[in-house]
């Protein structure tokens, strides 16, 4: 099968054999552990243990708040000493006692079970986002999946934590893809992997003989050229397919995990281990001997660089993740955490600040590198401009924020700097909105019930009034147009059923396209109409009794 | 946020560096011109890049910006070698002055700087020259030996004096290729006229020479990835195609496309001039057709117009056009379907 490209894209210096070169090892368990409660897309879990409770590796110590969020292990054996609003500190006893699951074949066992164990295990994705796992794979039920798509492309610069993953337990990871692939229904498994990776790749062709059941895996080389390990990327170019703008790979019949999620997959089913520890890369030039390393979660980065020869002297800074996409570290007192994939301790000559921008002149190199096909030049004049309705026009909203474009702007102007700030602004602005938008709601509907209780009681007292002057017959002097008034009222009550009608479907339609999300604001609006509804119907069954009474003297 | 910065990598060069580059590049067309202009072209040349200079320090220092980096990123300099290497080799320095000045001053800075301005700087200068001194613009003296020890001491009198020489005037005044045949007359067929021998000898290699040096430096452009290919290849496509249109449909009053291409400014204009990225069209279908509007506008002024060579007016008719073209131009992202359509932004810039 051949190759599909997708446009743009950079070729930046690889630096990977800094930290490929020496095998996989273990990094020295650590005397303290600050587990962050948070280190996954959504919300932070909860705490379930107390200062001074003693935990085993594998221990519960925090448990997923609502559906997207996921569970936190111990990943030290030891006693919890401090628990804040966002981590939790364990100290080590050094026994490295585990308490583990028992195990799962999962060939046979119920997804209804693999997927509660992939929950319970606190597995996210371990590439950068860290959505967790278990919602991912629950994703058959409202898509037709036929492919994953296993990202070994690692196209960042520096990381070699997939390499190293891949040479290290090739028939683990397509092991790990097998089941994920048995979750989702997926028929094929697809890898894809750069050209720069040769003893992987050698690796996985070891392996996949034996691993062709039940789904077939395909394994595909591609060009090494940076961002072909972004999810849209890679599968437009292992399968042609486009990932739709604002929609999921799901949305294309795909799904796409990296290989140290499989492999975490499947030591959570076949071993019972949560996800308590990773591979992670160390290197750049102020560390004396870079490899990849199985760290625990929650070391701290600061004894991780020492333990690998961190001169002090030297370091510039220190990235979490790539050189392209990453973060730089305000302070080396940070924990390790789940999405953690690499550390580059950086010398100045190595990454240095960016140069003092300059004007843009339009020189259109960034176009010509946008993996999206967006016009990054005219997104960064509208962005400083805060003209934000153009921006949406321009589709700010699909940048995936690589950095090609700021990578080869002779300006050196921070490009994707002002992206991100203009999408937050843009994110704020949504969030007012949609605040004020339910306020009026709720007090639309407020107003809809008082108007209802009103008619209500009109008619109630109607009612009564009727009753007890049902004899004499000459009541109807302030009902001069009873026809006129019947006909408008009637007219109000079908308008209303409409109305119901209407706001019914879109939240229908909401609640199918995401059908995880709360519609409070929808709900809020139909039941505006409803009210609405009821109050001229009480207004026409008054009005219609009235009438009667007039009739019949 | 890239940590990579592309000045560190030596992925991207700099936008001084492009700018320098460019500079360098004009430098075969300059040599092939002095050769067979004098050296009124390179001191032409050398005056408009130091007057671009002084002008943007003086207009930085005004406007209360850094004067440093606005001479560092040498897009002055830039300017004022293009105009200076369009201007006719007698031109004296006042002429030179007053383009620069309407070049930097005007076109470039009272916009707002470098990467503002909507026209071609230097080809602002050149118009306006063009129209304001239409006598020494087209002082085109035919091709002389570079010994010719008039022509120096003329050129020198015209930088150094402000003014010709009376006596001398008509030893200046050639006809370009072009010029001539603008205006061989109606009745004079295009064999006719070649047979009738219009130019002085030499005449016509002499610009096709300049041309093909100006070809070499563009060409080293688009390898050294300093310009993009689609701007050259579409405008001389386009005056291609219409001058061989032009030709077939009547040969006898039509030049060749090979003249078009081989004389004036157009191998110069379309690697030079129009390639400006400032003023030029952004996305890659935008540039195909800004670079193809212009080839047509140049063949269509040449042809019909008042002026033998239309180079800066179509690069400057061209320039208003590409607001809209980038509005209209605007590539579908991915992920976008086909059929949609892509909505343009709907209130203009």
């Amino acid at each position: 099968m051949p190759a599909f490209e997708f446009p743009g894209g950079i070729y930046p210096p690889e630096r990977k054999a800094r930290s490929n070169q020496s095998q996989l090892q273990v990094a020295p368990l650590p005397a303290l552990v600050t587990l962050p409660l948070k280190q996954h897309a959504g919300n932070a879990a909860t705490p379930c243990v107390a200062v001074g409770d003693s935990v085993k590796v594998g221990s519960l110590i925090a448990q997923r708040d609502g559906m997207i969020s996921a569970s936190l292990h111990a990943s030290v054996s030891g006693t919890v000493t401090q628990i804040s609003n966002t981590a939790i500190t364990i100290e080590a006893d050094g026994l490295d006692s585990w308490h583990t699951m028992p195990s799962l074949d999962w060939r046979i066992a119920a997804p209804a079970t693999l997927l509660e164990r992939l929950d319970s295990s606190g597995l996210t994705g371990l590439g950068g986002a860290g959505f967790p796992t278990y919602i991912k794979a629950q994703v058959a039920e409202h898509h037709a999946i036929d492919t994953l798509v296993v990202n070994a492309a690692e196209c960042e610069p520096y990381i070699t934590a997939d390499d190293l993953t891949l040479r290290s337990y090739p028939a683990d990871v397509l092991e790990g893809a097998q089941l994920i692939a048995r979750l989702c229904g997926a028929q094929t498994i697809i890898i894809g992997i750069e050209d720069n990776k040769p003893e992987a790749i050698s690796a996985l062709e070891h392996a996949l003989p034996q691993a062709q059941h039940p789904a077939a895996i395909v394994l595909k080389v591609i060009e090494t050229r940076y961002p072909s390990g972004s999810e849209r990327q890679l599968i437009k170019k292992v399968l042609n397919r486009d990932v739709p703008s604002g929609g999921l790979p799901a949305d294309v019949g795909t799904l796409c995990h990296n290989p140290g999620t499989l492999l975490a997959a499947l030591h959570a089913v076949r071993d019972g281990e949560p996800l308590v520890e990773r591979i992670v890369t160390l290197t750049g030039e102020a560390v004396s001997t870079p490899g990849n390393y199985w760290i625990r979660l929650g070391t701290s980065v600061a004894s991780l660089l020492n333990g690998v020869g961190l001169m002090s002297g030297q370091l510039h800074q220190v990235i979490v993740g790539g050189p392209m996409m990453g973060n730089p570290l305000a302070t080396l007192d940070t924990p390790v955490t789940k999405t953690t994939n690499c550390l580059i301790a950086a010398t100045l000559a190595e990454l240095p600040p960016a140069p003092v921008e300059s004007p843009c002149i339009r020189c259109g190199a960034c176009e010509s590198v946008c993996p999206a096909q967006l016009l990054p030049q005219q997104l960064h004049w509208y962005a400083r401009a805060e003209n934000d309705s153009t921006l949406e026009t321009l589709n700010l909203f699909d940048c995936i924020e690589c950095g090609a474009c700021s990578f080869v702007c002779p300006s050196f102007i921070p490009l994707v700097e002002d992206y991100r700030l203009a999408k937050q602004r843009i994110r704020m602005k949504q969030i007012e909105t949609a605040k004020s938008d339910h306020a009026k709601h709720r007090f639309e509907f407020r107003q809809a019930r008082l108007a209802r209780e009103d008619a209500e009681k009109q008619a109630r007292r109607q009612a009564r009034l009727a009753q007890t002057q049902k004899p004499s017959t000459s009541t109807a002097d302030d009902h001069s147009t009873p026809e006129v008034d019947l006909r408008s009222l009637r007219i109000a009550q079908a308008a209303a059923k409409a109305a119901v009608k209407k706001a019914e479907k879109v939240l229908a339609r909401a609640a199918e396209k995401d059908p995880k999300q709360r519609f409070d604001d929808l709900e809020t609006q139909l039941a505006t109409a409803q009210e609405n509804l009821k109050a001229a119907e009480a207004r026409l069954a008054n009005a219609r009794d009235n009438a009667i009474h007039k009739d019949t003297p | 946020m890239s940590m990579m910065h592309a000045a560190q990598v030596g992925a991207a060069p700099s936008t001084a560096h492009l700018m320098r580059w460019v500079i360098v590049a004009t430098l075969p067309g300059i040599a092939a011109m002095t050769f067979y202009f004098g050296l009124g072209v390179i001191s032409n040349v050398l005056l408009a890049g130091l007057f671009a200079l002084g002008a943007e320090a003086l207009i930085v220092t005004l406007r209360q910006r850094p004067v440093r980096p606005a001479l560092w990123d040498s897009s002055a300099l830039l300017t004022g070698v293009l105009l200076g290497a369009s201007l006719p080799p007698a031109s004296p320095w006042w002429l030179i002055a007053v383009g620069v000045l309407a070049a930097v001053v005007v076109a470039k800075q009272l916009y707002g700087g470098l990467g503002h301005n909507p026209f071609n700087p230097a080809m602002v200068g050149y118009a306006l020259l063009l129209v304001s001194f239409p006598t020494y613009m087209t002082l085109w003296s035919p091709p002389q030996p570079l010994t010719a020890d008039t022509l120096f001491n003329q050129t020198l009198w015209a930088k150094i004096i402000g003014s010709l020489p009376p006596a001398t005037l008509d030893a200046l005044s050639g006809a370009t290729p072009l010029d001539a045949f603008k205006h061989k007359g109606e009745a004079v067929l295009a064999s006719e006229f070649w047979a009738s021998q219009p130019l002085p000898e030499g005449t016509l290699s002499a610009w096709r020479n300049v041309a093909l040096a100006w070809l070499i430096g563009g060409l080293v452009l688009i390898a050294k990835r300093i310009i993009s290919w689609h701007i050259p290849v579409a405008m001389l496509g386009s005056m291609m195609l219409l001058a061989a249109l032009f030709y077939a449909s009547d040969p006898s009053h039509f030049a060749s496309p090979l003249f078009h291409l081989l004389t004036g400014a157009t191998l110069f204009g379309a690697f030079f001039i129009a390639t400006d990225p400032v003023s030029a069209a952004t996305s890659q279908r935008g540039k195909l057709i800004y670079g193809a509007g212009i080839g047509a506008l140049v063949m269509i002024i040449r042809t019909f117009g008042g002026y033998p060579d239309a180079v800066a007016f179509a690069v400057l008719l061209m320039n208003l056009c590409v607001p809209l073209l980038d509005i209209y131009t605007v590539p579908r992202p991915s992920g976008h379907a086909n059929t949609a359509t892509h909505p343009a932004p709907k209130e203009p810039l």
